[in-house]
């Protein structure tokens, strides 16, 4: 081969023959009956899919998806139901004003009955309350916080609105008055049509959240499913007979008195083998991209690289085949091995999989505190963990556990070498929670036994501490303080659940409990949210470090909130308020130092606004595939942040003169970033749970230099299976089902993707996609089967 | 010299489940072709024909000894270039048609597209095959199968053309278009190496011979040199002593004085009224003189033939001559049988 390759840098021409050979791939491709029925299927499911497309209206209906917390809603109207207080409140005219059967229901939730109240129940009221604005009174709503959107058009004359635009304007009204209660929606949604008829089901999504879940979602999925599975073993039963076919001897001495290399024709052969699928699959992606971008609008012409990936992953099954021809020269021992094959990869995957999601994945550190020489994190698995130095492991507090429902808040260390932190029992996948959700010490002192100190007010979703003698609880409505020394003061007291539900002693029962289901401030916190700050998602606050500034990000708008000067007044004011430019409902990344505040938002540059005036004092464009998912400020000294993205690596975020942004620095797969401002390290947390830390002094902040200090946890008797064992196998053994990813990466142009959680928490959960292993196993394996083809075709005399 | 053989040898290695095994296809073979001669090679099915071939094409690589086509090594990529082949059973994939398999083996050959087409239309006019050129080959015949897989072999214009078996399988009519694309061939001077187990065929088109068998060369040569193997042509006259009065006896004594010969050279042989006079040589002059005598002793001639030994009485008497290991016979890897034997007969010398 190496002679042909020498000779066809001088003449071209050498390879003529292996051309003729795929040439007549084609030409044995199209004289294929079963190309033209697979054609033929393909030309229908695309006429099938032809009709769909799509209208844009305004988000007017409410759907159980858009509840985030459907127990503080369900509190607020009962509350302004029983509690004569409330009685010309906005939200007791929108309690008055839904069915009699669920009013009922209500007033006992408001008499302290445990009553279930279906979200679809809620969501039907108000969907009622949509075409009609007999609920609605100016006077009452002129309390209320009003977005932009609201204001515009409450400004518009009522004559003027169509029908669409009066809903939105009482689902406005609506939202304003029960903050906290429902998730960010986009303004617009879209409709999917089939031949004109509109499908029962609406996405509130706007259209760039629609391209997303077409190009990352959709597509993949086609990709997988029809491309990866059914074409491709189409192409397999199509494709086996090539290479037997080949070595009949009158064929085979045919081809090989030709001035032919061996190797070359093997790979010629494989090649043509190829054109059946890519014949096929071209038709596919070319239909569906059409198919997206004249009925749906979604012009990408990423998704046309499917059509290489889909014939990558197709070679990868092929390169057996051709092996098994080879060796027994028979298209069902070849059809049958490339099966089994299939299974294999499948069972790997499978295993594999298994082991990400119950052994690696519950292990990630997902959040890490420092006190002194003590670590404590929590895991992605609802686990809080310690580290032991002296074992070189992680001990558990709580045990992460990949089944658990249960939910940890991000541990926050105290200065003497304690911890503070919560276990939300069933929390996961509800802000309540079950049982008592009691803030807990850590200290070495009780030998890391957790000690309950004070209840956290209900749905609490992050403990946060504040200049270091006191403590903030954030939760689904609202922000609440409490000083460290009240923390330590009620360490080990027991707390009785009746009188500790609420702060206000004097408060009727019932009225705590509903206090309480709104998320109410519990014994020991007060509330410090001003009332003109509505607090829904997606949130995200940044503390200064001296506690003096607290700032807050929340739906598109930014406040800086500050102590009331009337130090009898425990609510903070807001000191300066405005509005975020971009896409409100896309999730915020937040940093504070003692100048700047870095606010970060995916697909939108970075921002960095002064501190004391929140003006926009620098912009710093960021690839807009990468998603920011953590920052940290690294110290006033530096003025500088560290920014994780979504692609798992750090990079520095200069705030001097225009701002700057370096290059990915630091070790690959970070999991999560903490800058302890007691050494002024930067500690890295990265596959799964090993650390490394960054003094980064003087530096130019452009490289997080060479790390300080190493740990290399001991790993457990799952992990040392899945490192020894199972990631050998997964590279082994190509990873076909992981190209999924790859297409949803290359079609999408990110590397990540971002999951709604369902409500709980700040952050969105990130998926990196495996873009590079997937493709490198493949090709790794490609090339080895190809190898010993041409190795056993090149030396064995036929 | 066109092909050039030298003490070729071929084992063929297979393993079953208790034994390496050996299969000796090919035990010392040393033959040449010249340009322009229509070279046989003949031998019985297992003789190690199809080995030989394929050792020439590069297809199989020898244990030992060397084969050059053009002086180059056989199966390099310049000896290769030169060299058209027909496979005892072609297989030409059914999505062609003719036309395309010629455009197909072209390329192959690497010859330039204007080339392919203007070749084309010369090599469908040679076999026959105008016509039926755009047609499936799925419905060609054997012998139109078999016509294109000469016109493929002759698409480069070779120099030198191996076939294997081209007549096997066909009717007499496709045999003898075969055979007259094969002399045509070998009046435009091509050389061919033709391998046949139809004797008939190879003595009428091949200018030499080499008979193999059980991995051997048993005989090389002409077709006559190879018959003189089996012994000299004889002369047989048939006579009826109509007006003679000469005794067999006195005839023969005069014959044997006139011709200046051995006695047992004359065989007389008494069939009825007429009698037959067979000389053991088919020389011209003692033709001529036994035929004075003949007629001076008043014998009437009534024919006079000359016998030639045949080809197939060569073959089988070199084919049947004895070796010690005869018996061995294996398969060979590619499904054939190929019979091997061991041994150290003479191959005769011509």
């Amino acid at each position: 081969m190496g002679s042909i390759l020498r000779r066809f840098i001088g003449d071209p021409s050498v390879l003529k023959p292996y051309v003729a050979v795929i040439l007549d791939s084609f030409h044995a491709a199209f004289a294929s009956r079963i190309l033209w029925i697979a054609f033929l299927a393909i030309w229908l499911l695309l006429a099938c899919l032809s009709p769909i497309g799509f209208r844009e209206d305004f988000t007017t209906s409410f759907r159980i998806r858009d509840f985030e917390n459907g127990t503080r809603f369900k509190a607020m109207l009962a509350g302004a139901l029983v509690d004569p207080a409330q009685k010309d409140s906005p939200v007791a005219r929108i309690a008055n004003a839904t069915p009699d059967d669920l009013k009922r229901q209500l007033e006992r939730v408001g008499h302290g009955d445990e009553v279930r109240i279906q979200l679809q129940l809620l969501a039907d009221a108000l969907n009622e309350l949509l075409d009609r604005d007999d609920w609605y009174d100016e006077e009452a709503w002129k309390g209320t916080t009003r977005l932009r959107e609201l204001r515009e058009l409450e400004a518009r004359d009522k004559d003027e609105l169509s029908k669409s635009e009066q809903q939105r304007l009482a689902r406005l009204r609506i939202e304003a008055v029960v903050p906290g209660v429902f998730k960010s929606r986009s303004s617009r949604s879209i409709l999917l049509t089939y031949a004109g008829m509109d499908f029962p089901a609406t996405f509130a999504i706007d259209k760039t959240q629609f391209r997303t879940l077409i190009n990352q979602w959709v597509v993949p999925t086609i990709i997988n499913w029809l491309l990866g599975f059914i074409v491709i073993f189409l192409g397999i039963l199509v494709t086996a007979s090539i290479v037997p076919d080949m070595l009949e001897p009158g064929s085979l001495h045919l081809l090989l008195s030709k001035p032919v290399s061996r190797t070359l024709l093997l790979l010629a052969k494989f090649v043509g083998g190829c054109v059946f699928v890519l014949l096929c699959v071209t038709q596919l992606v070319v239909g569906l991209w059409l198919i997206a971008g004249l009925r749906l609008d979604v012009w990408n012409a990423r998704m046309l690289w499917c059509i290489p990936v889909c014939v990558f992953l197709f070679a990868v099954f092929y390169s057996v085949s051709v092996v098994a021809g080879l060796r027994w020269r028979s298209p069902i021992l070849a059809i049958g091995l490339t099966c089994m094959f299939g299974a294999v990869c499948l069972v790997v995957g499978v295993i594999g999989g298994l082991f990400d999601g119950l052994v690696t994945g519950p292990a990630k550190i997902r959040d890490l505190a420092i006190s002194g020489e003590t670590l404590m994190g929590s895991t992605s698995g609802g686990g809080l963990v310690r580290f032991d130095e002296s074992a070189n492991r992680w001990v558990d507090v709580f045990e992460t556990d990949a089944f658990s429902g249960d939910r940890v808040l991000a541990p926050v260390s105290l200065p003497n070498g304690e911890f503070l932190a919560a276990q939300v029992r069933g929390g996961r996948f509800n802000p309540f929670g079950s049982g008592s959700l009691d803030l807990v010490l850590l200290s070495q002192g009780n030998n890391w036994e957790p000690v309950p100190t004070l209840r956290l007010p209900t749905a609490t979703i992050g403990i946060e501490t504040v200049a270091s003698d006191r403590l903030m609880a954030i939760n689904a409505s609202g922000l609440a303080l409490t000083t460290i020394a009240e923390v330590r003061r009620s360490a080990g007291e027991s707390v009785d659940d009746e009188s500790s539900e609420d702060s206000g002693d004097d408060l009727p029962g019932w009225i705590a409990k509903l206090s309480g289901m709104m998320g109410g401030v519990t014994s020991g916190f007060q509330s410090i949210l001003p009332s003109g700050v509505s607090f829904a998602p997606p949130r995200r606050v940044a503390i200064a470090k001296d506690g003096s500034t607290i700032f807050v990000a929340s739906s598109g708008r930014f406040y800086r909130l500050a102590p009331n000067a009337n130090s009898t007044e425990s609510t903070w004011t807001i000191e300066k308020e405005i509005e975020l430019e971009g896409e409100a409902s896309e999730a915020v990344v937040l940093a504070v130092n003692s100048a700047d505040v870095l606010v970060a938002r995916a697909k939108e540059p970075l921002r960095i606004f002064d501190a004391s005036t929140l003006e926009l004092r620098a912009t710093i464009a960021i690839d807009t595939g990468l998603v920011p998912v953590r920052a940290v400020s690294l110290g006033d000294r530096s003025g500088a942040f560290a920014l994780l993205s979504g692609d798992a690596r750090c990079r520095i975020v200069s705030s001097a003169n225009s701002g700057a942004l370096s290059l990915p620095t630091g070790p690959t797969e970070v999991e999560t970033i903490k800058f302890d401002s007691e050494s002024q390290h930067l500690v890295v947390v990265h596959h799964v749970d090993r650390l490394e830390e960054f003094d980064l002094g003087d530096q130019s902040f452009t490289t997080l230099g060479k790390s300080l200090r190493t740990i290399r946890p001991s790993l457990s008797k799952w992990r040392l299976v899945d490192h020894y064992a199972i990631n050998p196998l997964r590279m082994i053994i190509p990873q076909t089902g992981e190209l999924g990813e790859t297409v949803a990466a290359i079609v999408s142009g990110e590397s990540t993707a971002s999951i709604d959680q369902g409500g709980v928490g700040d952050e969105p959960q990130i998926i990196r996609y495996r873009i590079l292993r997937p493709v490198l196993s493949c090709a790794g394996f490609i090339v080895v089967m190809l190898t010993i083809g041409c190795v056993y075709f090149s030396t064995r005399d036929f | 010299m066109i092909v050039d053989v030298q003490e070729l040898r071929k084992t063929y290695r297979h393993w079953t489940r208790q034994q390496a095994r050996e299969v000796r296809a090919l035990r010392g073979v040393s033959l040449q072709a010249h340009a322009g001669e229509v070279f046989g090679l003949l031998g019985p099915n297992g003789a190690g024909k199809t080995t030989l071939i394929k050792t020439l094409l590069g297809v199989v690589r020898p244990s030992s000894g060397t084969a050059t086509l053009f002086g180059k090594p056989a199966g390099s990529s310049a000896a290769s270039m030169r060299v058209g082949y027909l496979p005892e059973s072609l297989r030409i994939d059914r999505h062609h048609t003719a036309r395309s398999a010629l455009r197909f083996y072209g390329r192959m050959s690497g010859m330039p597209e204007s080339a392919i087409s203007r070749r084309s239309d010369e090599l469908l006019q040679l076999v026959g095959l105008v016509g039926r050129d755009r047609e499936s080959v799925k419905r060609f015949s054997k012998g139109m199968y078999q016509r294109l897989g000469l016109a493929q072999a002759l698409m480069h214009d070779p120099d030198l053309l191996v076939l294997d078996e081209p007549t096997d399988g066909l009717d007499p009519v496709g045999r003898s278009q075969v055979r007259q694309v094969l002399e045509y061939l070998r009046d435009q001077g091509k050389t061919i190496f033709l391998n046949s187990h139809i004797l008939q065929e190879v003595e009428l088109v091949c200018s030499r011979v080499a008979i193999l068998a059980a991995g051997e060369i048993r005989g090389i040569g002409t077709i006559g040199e190879l018959a003189k193997l089996h012994g000299e042509a004889k002369t047989v006259l048939q006579l009826i002593p109509s007006e003679s009065n000469v005794s067999i006896e006195s005839l023969s004594n005069t014959l044997s004085q006139r011709l200046n010969t051995d006695p047992s050279l004359i065989r007389f042989e008494e069939q009825g009224e007429s009698l037959r006079l067979e000389l053991g040589t088919h020389n011209q002059s003692s033709v001529d003189r036994t035929i004075d005598v003949v007629r001076e002793a008043r014998y009437s001639i009534v024919s006079l033939s000359v016998i030639r030994p045949s080809l197939e009485q060569t073959f089988l008497k070199l084919v049947e001559s004895p070796s010690p290991m005869s018996a061995e016979s294996e398969h060979a890897p590619n499904g054939k049988w190929e019979a091997s034997s061991a041994g150290s007969s003479e191959t005769p010398a011509c």
